[in-house]
């Protein structure tokens, strides 16, 4: 924890004490980044650091779609599924995906690796289709790029 | 052939630091507003300019600025970095190639409306854009052209950076700074309004990406110059960014009122593998869709294309071509809009679910006499109706979709299968 | 002032009020969910929307200012489709519960669903959601009737502070929730029940116990401090009284206790105190007059006790802050004379209670301090040898009185190590009209809920024969 709070306390000081409450967000994503999923007792402590009431940042960590609430695998891969990649191919993708890793979207490999999500549009529109793993975007992706970028991850 | 405000450089390795910015005239606008011109008199100029809102609504920005009292004790300025609607890609261009010419349009917005602290609220699944973004932060803080006492005028000015958290919503005015205040971005009932009471009650000013990017070429170069190009009601120039079944897609800068026609076929090689268009959606998924009879005379501007039922939006040009399923991609559609509800309102969180569901069912072959009939009735009573735009704008692909290709979405229906073989791709 | 024209009615606004206040105030009933006077402004129902001056995008008539000019219609076209549509939103995934649901006959939704709603239905299966969610060991949650207007999380975050309830999750799948590792213990918890709309909150007290129309409130006041709030009690209605064997509890029976607003005390609200006020009240009764421990008549026992108060030499009394005004004065008629009056507070906080706050809860636990302070002063007891006492209510231990012989005055049993000499039933608040004086000097009156046992006695008119 100390780490985290660390990264807490340097944030923090930059912040003028009347937009303490702005920390939530930051910090919600300073422990996700350390911690890779979160639950509701790492609200709790966001909340205990900034004084604020505890269900505030509850109700935000399970509103906003980034912030894990599972264990996800090594890599996260999100897959977009919107219009313009569905127009490019998309599905066609998702499913060279899911049967070359074995498992559907949502679910994670036994061994560990991978975590395979659909999400929306991740503006790469006209660079479609289009995928993130973990931060790094993957665009006009083929089947023998996205077996390329897998292969090159551990 | 009118200038660029943007595309005006080549991007090279380094063209987004602050040397090549500066190099390129960077900053000069700032140096004179802060050393030449009083607060009130950048508002002018944007006004005069008549420079629009680039999100999506296209609201005056000047007169937006004029709302606010600068006199009140704190004023903020939020940039909408949150790029979410679907077919929208121009901002993470900005950041990842000009991040000062967004963050110097910044200083001047604040600087005309007395901001003392400002928000760049920028979705959470960007990377490169962000970090862009922060390398710029750090030189523009180096630099002295953020902080106190900005290149001695007595201005004084600091910027916050924000990553979202993955939520289409949040590119809402009133659920950004719900947001930036540390809460789930549930959209507010307006009155009030921002400019009166926004972030932290205070008076805020909420502008996308691109509408301050172009605040430092119109100090620069003057309101007369940036309107002269586009139309009369809508100056300027803006980033169009054309995906779908185009042989070129990609971001272009154009002035406003440019043909779609020309775009399509012109500047972006026509549709892929020398199909025929089939619709296009003219400025994101949000904004109803054109038949190739229509994309014949539209142009790129808000007034024409208000004349065909449609809207500018933030200029997301998707390209379809024939043989697409239309009903399958209104499905993609309708998932994205339920998945994005807030979940605050009723006609939107209960509707926007139950469309996606009949949707959902129709696509699957299980479609019912009287489904259709069902989906209008729910957008209209959505339309409207609801807290934020996102009911609307969950119902228009809907209505618009099933009215222009009704044959499509009876035949599903009737025979449970697709007509087109349930083709996304070419 | 702005007028306002309402459906073609002119009506007077107040300063800062919006359509939708100014419109109730005139007893215009335009329909409303989440809007709660006490309550800031949400805005989602969306069930108040009104057509302004002909423009055809409607307003949410919560969240509107009242500007000069303004013209409101209530029963246009397009408001009624809008609410058509609203209803069948709000329903489309609401369980038809009604059956089994306590709320029904007091609830709103069934109320607008007969007059607004009118859409044909919904073919496709509804979504379901957590029922009995325990929000605390008081309250149920279940989350198919909810219809997420935010009330009860407005109401802990704006009136009792605890911000204990939020709404979780996104779109569709919203819910209400508190923390998991904790429970919903806000000391005005009950009140999300009341001022839940639908069936979603439900009181385990009150749960499957009657159905409400069988049931009639009666205005009553608290006696767990000395707010002294006004409170419903619920009992069978006058015409559904039951009949044969084991109805008599049931008639007598307290089904459950609700605020009754009052703003010049606590508004709509009560703590949970108030609102477990029947269990306080169905304790055990003292139901027989006795002498020396065994039973008696009452005529024995008033001939005992007047025989006894004419030949004490020094006799006193402990009057109880507990009585009712009309009690005290009758008391002080008869007998305020005759002997030493000691005044104390019966009942004193207790370990788990919150002994005061901000909101409604006063450290008095007793009802009339004000009344018997407002007639005798205030002169706690001490041990000045006397060799009679009359103890009137409970709270007093029989044993710390010294050799006096003791005339009891009671209504509930307590465990006594000494037993009093003559003990005299007395009736409940419950079971006669009268008033308390709150700690702000405010006369609050409540009214008869039951018939007093036969031989109980009203305290008042017992002074008078003594």
């Amino acid at each position: 924890m100390s780490c985290i709070e660390d990264k807490f306390a340097q944030l923090r000081a930059t912040y003028p004490k009347e937009l303490n409450s702005s920390l939530v967000m930051p910090f919600l994503r300073i422990m996700l980044d350390e911690k890779k999923h979160l639950g509701e007792s790492d609200a709790v402590f966001i909340a205990t650091y900034l004084d604020l009431p505890p269900m505030q940042v509850k109700e935000a960590l399970t509103w906003y779609t980034m912030f894990y609430r599972q264990p996800v695998g090594k890599h996260v891969i999100k897959i977009c599924r919107n219009i313009a990649c569905s127009l490019m191919g998309a599905e066609r993708l998702i499913d060279h995906i899911s049967a070359k890793l074995g498992i559907k979207p949502g679910e994670t490999t036994p061994d560990g690796r991978f975590t395979l999500l659909l999400v929306e549009c991740l503006a790469s529109c006209g660079t479609a289709p289009a995928m993130q793993i973990d931060d790094d975007y993957h665009e006009q992706l083929t089947e023998g790029t996205i077996d390329q970028i897998l292969k090159g991850l551990s | 052939m009118s200038e660029k405000i943007f595309f005006n450089f080549p991007v090279t390795a380094d063209s987004h630091t602050l040397a090549a910015y500066k190099k390129r005239g960077g900053y000069q606008a700032l140096e004179t507003a802060l050393k030449t011109m009083q607060p009130i008199d950048v508002e002018k100029e944007v006004m005069a300019s008549g420079l629009r809102g680039r999100g999506g609504a296209g609201f005056p920005t000047g007169s937006k600025w004029s709302f606010v009292n600068k006199k009140a004790p704190v004023v903020y300025l939020c940039c909408n970095a949150d790029e979410g609607e679907p077919g929208t890609f121009k901002d993470r261009w900005i950041f990842e190639h000009s991040s000062h010419q967004l963050i110097e349009g910044m200083i001047l917005a604040s600087y005309a409306l007395n901001v003392r602290n400002a928000f760049i609220y920028i979705r959470g699944e960007f990377d490169l854009p962000y970090r862009r973004l922060m390398e710029a932060m750090s030189e523009v803080y180096q630099a002295g052209y953020l902080g106190e006492n900005i290149l001695g005028s007595g201005f004084s000015c600091d910027i916050r950076v924000m990553q979202g958290g993955g939520a289409y919503v949040c590119g809402e005015e009133s659920s950004l700074y719900t947001s930036i205040e540390g809460f789930k971005g549930y959209p507010r009932n307006k009155p009030p309004f921002p400019a009166v009471q926004g972030l932290y009650k205070a008076p805020t000013v909420v502008n996308n990406v691109e509408t301050l990017a172009n605040v430092p070429w119109i100090i620069a170069n003057g309101a007369k110059a940036f309107s002269a190009m586009g139309t009369e009601k809508h100056p300027g120039t803006k980033l169009f960014g054309v995906s779908g079944h185009v042989a070129k897609p990609g971001l272009h800068e154009l002035p406003l009122g440019y043909p779609l026609k020309k775009l399509i076929y012109e500047d972006c090689g026509g549709i892929l593998n020398g199909k025929q268009l089939k619709a296009v959606i003219p400025g994101g998924s949000s904004t109803p869709i054109l038949l190739p009879k229509d994309v014949e005379t539209a142009n790129l501007d808000a007034e024409c294309l208000a004349t065909f039922r449609t809207m500018l939006g933030s200029g997301g040009v998707i390209v379809i071509s024939e043989g697409i399923c239309m009903v399958r991609l209104l499905q993609v559609l309708s998932r994205f809009y339920a998945h994005e509800s807030c979940g605050q309102c009723t006609p939107c969180r209960e509707g926007s679910a139950w469309m996606n569901d009949i949707i959902s069912r129709i696509v699957a072959g299980k479609g019912s006499k009287g489904d259709l009939e069902s989906l209008e009735r729910i957008t209209k009573g959505i339309m409207g109706n609801t807290v934020c735009a996102l009911g609307d704008a969950a119902s228009m692909p809907v209505i618009n979709f099933i009215t222009k290709f009704r044959t499509e979405f009876d035949y599903y229906i009737e025979h449970g299968r697709s007509m087109n073989d349930g083709r996304l791709e070419i | 002032m702005i007028e306002l024209k309402i459906d073609n009615q002119t009506i007077e606004t107040q300063e800062g009020e919006t359509v939708l206040e100014a419109a109730l105030r005139h007893g215009i009933d335009i329909p409303h969910f989440c809007f709660h006077p006490c309550l800031s402004i949400a805005g989602n129902c969306r069930i108040c929307l009104v057509q302004v001056n002909g423009r055809p995008k409607l307003m949410p008539a919560c969240n509107l200012p009242i500007t000069p000019g303004m013209e409101i219609e209530t029963n246009s076209e397009p408001v009624r489709a809008a609410r058509r549509a609203v209803m069948q939103f709000i329903t489309l995934n609401h369980p038809v519960d009604c059956g089994i649901c306590d709320k029904a006959g007091e609830c709103r939704l069934q109320e607008y669903q007969v007059k607004y709603g009118n859409e044909p239905f919904n073919i496709d299966p509804k979504h379901h959601k957590p029922k009995f969610y325990d929000l605390s060991g008081r309250i149920l949650y279940d989350g198919e009737r909810c219809i997420l207007c935010s009330r009860c999380v407005r109401f802990t975050r704006e009136i009792s502070g605890t911000f204990q309830l939020g709404i979780v999750e996104r779109g569709s799948h919203s819910l209400v929730e508190r923390l998991d590792d904790s429970t919903y213990d806000d000391p005005y918890s009950d009140n999300i029940t009341v001022i839940c709309p639908v069936g979603a909150l439900l009181r385990r007290d009150f749960l499957y116990k009657s159905r409400v129309w069988y049931l009639e409130p009666v205005r009553s006041v608290c006696v767990s401090c000395a707010r002294g709030c006004s409170i419903n009690v619920w009992k069978r209605g006058h015409h559904w009284q039951l009949r044969g064997p084991g109805s008599e509890a049931k008639n007598r029976m307290i089904y459950r206790i609700t605020p009754c607003d009052n703003p010049d005390i606590n508004g709509p609200w009560i703590c949970n105190k108030g609102f477990d006020l029947g269990a306080f009240m169905s304790r055990p009764r003292v139901l027989r007059p006795t002498i020396g421990g065994s039973a008696a008549s009452i005529d024995e026992v008033i001939e005992a006790t007047t025989r006894l108060l004419s030949q004490a030499k020094s006799p006193a009394a402990l009057v109880s802050s507990h009585a009712s005004n009309e009690e005290l004065a009758a008391f002080k008629t008869a007998l305020g004379d005759k002997l030493t009056v000691y005044t104390r507070q019966d009942l004193k906080p207790e370990a788990c209670d919150i002994v005061e706050d901000a909101i409604l809860i006063r450290a008095d636990k007793n009802p009339n301090s004000e009344g018997v302070t407002a007639l005798f002063g205030h002169k706690p007891y001490t041990a000045a040898g006397h060799d009679l006492i009359i103890v009137w209510g409970e709270g007093v231990k029989l044993a710390s009185l010294g050799a006096a012989t003791i005339i009891h005055l009671a209504s509930f049993e307590s465990p006594q190590e000494k037993t009093a000499d003559i003990v005299i039933p007395i009736s409940t608040f419950f079971e006669r009209t009268g008033s308390f004086t709150n700690f702000e000097g405010k006369r609050n009156c409540f009214d008869k809920v039951f018939e007093k046992p036969e031989l109980v006695q009203h305290a008042g008119e017992l002074f008078g024969r003594l």
